[in-house]
């Protein structure tokens, strides 16, 4: 509560060379620049009366910090996807703080500005176009907001109704048995009582009617209605292309002949021939026979591992 | 004696068995069977808990493989060793039994206050301080300092731990908190890390709700516990309650003021260290920007902190570059102090949504979404960085940090409060900003997704059908047991009016109304002249027990009532309380009689036993509803009708009969016990109030008891007081609501117990 018996201070909101930082009271300000600018006291830059404003926060500085990092993020204002990853954007991120820190910190003031307006020089396209559009956090931030308003108006509105079509009801209901005493034979304690039961029916057919009413702003397929869909590039994803290389297997052996050469060749010749009920699946004897050659082959020249 | 409970063989180390124990192990075993969730209602002082052990045991030991641990959950200290010791009686009878030694592992686990056995750390008064100083001795760092320079203080308990601790498991046995402080003490290990180590490989652990529903704990102590384990919460009406706590956060003008302190001493500490040691800080920086998880450099000691959301929502991602260096976090902090200081300056009550701060924030203070959910990962890997050694001293500032990252992952289920000042006192400022949390199911839900079977239990859980709702989640048993009972030993009187017939109630435009009190006197005044011992009279707050008792001593009742009995009250302060209780007590033992005022929602109502002549009646002063203005309350309820369909009026009034139910159930412990129930308000008559009292107590209110007079309430108290005096014997009970091996066997009793258990 200390700060509400404060007086109004004023901060200056141009960025100096200096480390001098005006705070000034309301009246100090009034004084000062009558004719709407004037000179600073302590380093004689000449300051503009309309580029004071309110004090919003305890310490000064932050309050400096924060109006230095509103210029600095409408030049800086790259977003995630102009980055080809998560690491260079978090390295811009960091950039960005570095030039912040700088500027509210006066270290390197102006090399840390010849820095920005050159980078401003070099991105002005990007910059003009990103001014326009939100962060995609921003943007979800906007989206849950709309979404909570809506609810909070269907509520309502959802409420008001059921009010109505209560009280519409409970007085259609009396005025039923106003006329059914007028008119009906019956004594009148049997109408009440079944007046009684009716009500009681009433109850609790409300009470049915709103749980299944639930809201519908939901499409068949989950999407909500109205939401925006955000078009976003894929991230890109830079790599060498899969290339095919045949299995190569050395063998230490002689060559093995082709499966289909097998029979030509002659190793077939003592090999039991394949049954009727084998070759369903897919089996003949050429294969058995072709493992049965590479096996016998391989690691028959033991000498040429040696030699290499 | 040894049941068949559907095929399983289950020992129970009691000679006797009351018939709704038996069809509480029916329904717990067909829950565990069913691999689900259970919901399970019966009444206190009928062996809830060792029915519960002696059934799990039996099921762990038949199937080994299906389950391999219980983790059973119980609010207070007293009430995890009252586990351990029926735990123990149960493996005693195993050995015994079987002949074969013991393999079982059970232990209980409590906080470093509880175990410590260092002889200075484990003499500070406060858990905070032991924490702290615990930190500073055993924290990796330091330790790694200490090779350097020996000088510096060591606990040898846990380097003696630490050196051969880890690889000598704990011997098979039951362990409560002081037989783990004698085994540390013989062999020199810390019993603390000695505990939280060996649940790993423990077959039953007994801890509190804390370790398994608050993520800031959970995930420090029960991460690696499998899933193949059956969680059991005892004791659980305000489980929502508890959950509810766990995610919120409360901050004050003050602990923004301390929070500053800590910023700076930060930002000190900060500067030291680049003098003296960057090579620190760049390789803190070095791990930031490669986004290693600390998984792999923090040790048990180091993770103080942890990270307030739950575990699937953190992200895996590494820290924005944003907060990457030291100084520039340091200045995040910074600015969002000055933020959060310059919102606790309002006027006027505020309200809004996690979203609508985010982007209030974003364009105050240029702090985006991202950089907040890192908020509490990065003060961790910070305060490590700079080797802090008292944490306890840096409360203010995790706090703020665990509020950033909570605002910034959830933005459903949570509200933002800011009230200028207390409701009472509208003229003194202070501000308070509530960040509280209205799903109660957010914290327990990965609970209910890890654990094949979660059993959620108490004497207490009426309308059962509400639990499931509010916790979110699908029981595959939901069931209330009744009492079995050889003789009606509970008698629930509802005492609607005075005998000058006005309506008894404390409603709010009854309370200051002089009849009303005046008749809640003779009712009390009367009471205290019939029944003997103890009475505990229970009033809806604090506020209108003062103000009752004040007009009661200007209208000279209380003189009338101390001719009876002493008269005892609760107040807010602990000590003064347990003072109070003491004395009752003394005066109950000695005959003289005495009456103790309390408080419903209080200490006393809620773990506190009257076991026999300590409470012969209760009375129920009124209903007790929460305190509805409340703001917290209000955006509660909203939300409960919203996402779950609960009307206002039906949780409010579920929330004070689970609370009436509890204060007048403090009396009955056991079926050898018996005592009054007296409801003085003549709104318990109703219908939709009398139905959400549990149903043991609901059977017993006949339609005769339901709005009486206070003379009438006295002589149908009279004449049970009368009845229930006379001796009862073991034999009386036998056959009917106690049961030898035999009479278990029996197809009628058989019969009957199928139908104790009420099915929802």
């Amino acid at each position: 509560m200390r700060a509400s018996f404060r007086p109004r201070l004023f901060i200056d909101r141009t960025i100096r060379k200096q480390s001098c930082f005006v705070i000034r009271c309301e009246n100090c300000v009034e004084m000062l620049f009558v004719r709407g600018s004037g000179n600073c006291v302590q380093c004689d830059t000449p300051l503009r009366k309309n580029n004071f404003r309110v004090q919003l926060f305890e310490d000064p500085t932050v309050d400096k910090e924060v109006e230095i990092r509103k210029k600095v993020l409408k030049i800086f204002n790259k977003r995630e996807f102009d980055f080809s990853g998560l690491r260079e954007y978090n390295d811009y991120l960091e950039l960005v703080e570095d030039t912040v820190y700088n500027l509210t910190n006066n270290l390197d003031v102006e090399n840390t500005k010849l820095r920005m307006e050159q980078y401003q020089r070099e991105n002005r396209d990007l910059i003009q176009k990103n001014k326009a559009t939100l962060t995609r956090e921003q943007e979800e931030l906007e989206e849950l907001l709309l979404l909570e308003q809506q609810g909070n108006e269907q509520r309502r509105l959802d409420v008001l109704q059921e009010e109505q079509r209560q009280l519409n009801a409970k007085r259609k209901n009396k005025q039923a048995l106003l006329d059914e005493l007028e008119k009906s034979q019956l004594p009148a304690t049997i109408l009440l009582a079944q007046h009684k039961v009716r009500a009681a029916q009433l109850e609790t057919q409300i009470e049915h009617q709103k749980q299944t009413v639930k809201p519908t702003n939901l499409f068949s397929t989950g999407i909500h209605m109205r939401q925006t869909v955000s078009l976003l590039p894929a991230p890109k994803i830079e790599e060498v292309l899969y290339r095919y290389q045949p299995l190569h297997v050395e063998t230490y052996g002689p060559q093995v002949p082709e499966l289909e050469q097998l029979g030509r060749v002659g190793y077939l010749n003592h090999v039991r021939a394949a049954m009727p009920q084998d070759t369903a699946g897919g089996y003949s004897s050429a294969l058995a026979c072709h493992r049965a050659v590479q096996d016998a082959f391989s690691g028959l020249f033991p000498f040429k591992r040696m030699n290499s | 004696m040894k049941l068949n409970i559907e095929g399983l063989l289950v020992y129970f180390p009691y000679d006797y068995i009351y018939p709704e124990q038996y069809s509480y192990m029916l329904e717990l075993k067909r829950t565990l069977d069913a691999k689900g969730h259970g919901v399970l209602e019966m009444p206190s002082g009928t062996g809830k808990t060792i029915s519960l052990l002696s059934l799990i045991v039996a099921y762990q030991r038949a199937f080994p493989l299906e389950v391999t641990k219980l983790i059973y959950c119980s609010r207070t200290v007293p009430e995890i060793e009252k586990v351990v010791e029926e735990l123990r009686k149960l493996i005693e009878y195993y050995c015994k039994e079987t002949g074969e030694s013991n393999n079982f592992l059970a232990l209980a686990l409590s906080s470093r206050k509880n175990l410590c056995i260092h002889p200075e750390v484990s003499a500070l008064r406060f858990g905070k301080e032991v924490d702290g100083r615990c930190h500073s001795l055993t924290a990796s760092y330091i330790r790694a300092q200490r090779h350097s320079d020996p000088e510096l203080p060591a606990c040898r308990f846990y380097e003696e731990f630490d050196a051969v601790g880890r690889q000598v498991p704990l011997p098979p046995g039951v362990y409560n908190l002081d037989d783990l402080k004698d085994f540390g003490k013989r062999k020199g290990w810390c019993p603390y890390y000695l505990a939280r180590y060996s649940i790993l490989h423990a077959n039953i652990v007994v801890y509190s709700y804390h370790y398994l529903l608050d993520p800031k704990i959970a995930d420090l102590v029960s991460k690696e516990l499998c899933k193949k384990s059956i969680v059991v919460f005892d004791e659980a009406h305000n489980i929502d309650n508890v959950c509810i706590d766990a995610m919120s956060v409360n901050i004050t003008r003050r602990t923004l003021d301390r929070c500053q302190t800590n910023v700076d001493t930060l930002q000190t500490t900060i500067e030291k260290i680049k003098e003296t040691d960057t090579a620190k800080l760049r390789e803190e920086y070095r791990r930031l920007v490669e986004g290693l998880k600390n998984a792999n450099v923090a040790r048990e000691t180091d993770v103080y902190l942890s990270n307030p959301v739950l575990p699937d929502e953190i992200l895996k991602e590494a820290v924005p570059g944003s907060i990457r260096t030291a100084e520039h976090f340091v200045g995040f902090l910074r600015r969002f102090l000055e933020y959060l200081k310059s919102r606790l300056r309002v006027q006027h009550v505020v309200q809004e949504s996690a979203p609508q701060f985010l982007k209030d924030i974003f364009d105050k203070v240029c702090i985006d979404r991202k950089p907040l959910r890192f908020c509490a990962e990065r003060l961790q890997s910070l305060l490590r960085t700079l080797e802090i050694a008292d944490i306890a001293d840096f409360s203010a500032v995790t706090l703020i940090s665990n509020f950033a990252t909570l605002v910034s992952t959830y933005s459903q289920g949570f509200t933002i409060i800011i009230e200028p000042f207390e409701d009472r006192t509208p003229t003194i400022a202070n501000p308070v900003l509530h960040f509280s949390c209205m799903d109660p199911s957010i914290a327990i839900k990965p609970v209910f997704q890890r654990f094949q079977s979660v059993v959620i239990t108490s004497g207490t859980l009426s309308p059962l059908d509400i639990y499931p709702k509010i916790l979110d989640f699908r029981p595959v048993t939901v069931a209330s047991f009744t009492m079995t009972l050889a003789r009606t030993c509970l008698c629930p009187l509802i005492v609607g009016r005075g005998n000058d017939q006005v309506a008894l109630s404390s409603k709010f435009e009854t309370r200051e109304d002089f009849a009303v009190i005046r008749n809640y006197g003779n009712l009390l005044l009367e009471m205290s002249a019939i029944v003997p011992d103890g009475i505990v009279a229970f009033f809806v707050s604090y506020m209108y027990m003062e103000n009752i008792v004040a007009s009661w001593y200007e209208q000279g009742i209380l003189e009338n009532i101390q001719r009876n009995k002493l008269i005892f009250i609760e107040t807010q302060d602990a000590a003064e309380t347990s003072m109070a209780l003491e004395k009752y007590q003394e005066a109950c033992e000695n005959g003289r009689g005495a009456i103790l005022l309390s408080v419903a929602r209080g200490k006393v109502s809620e773990g506190i036993d009257f076991v026999h002549h300590f409470g012969r009646a209760v009375i129920m002063f009124g209903v007790p509803y929460v305190y509805t203005q409340s703001r917290i309350l209000k955006a509660r309820l909203e939300y409960l009708r919203d996402q779950f369909q609960i009307k206002e009026n039906d949780f409010l009034t579920f929330d004070a009969m689970r609370h009436a139910a509890q204060c007048v159930g403090r009396a009955i412990r056991g079926k050898t016990d018996y005592g009054l129930m007296i409801f003085a308000d003549k709104r318990y008559a109703r219908a939709d109030k009398r139905g959400k009292l549990p149903r043991w107590i609901q059977e017993h209110i006949s339609d005769g008891s339901l709005n009486l007079t206070v003379d009438e309430a006295v002589n149908l108290s009279k004449h049970f007081l009368r009845q229930m005096a006379q001796p009862f014997r073991q034999e009386d009970q036998l056959g009917l609501s106690l049961l030898t091996f035999e009479q278990l066997q029996s197809e009628e009793m058989l019969k009957k117990i199928s139908q104790i258990a009420h099915q929802t």
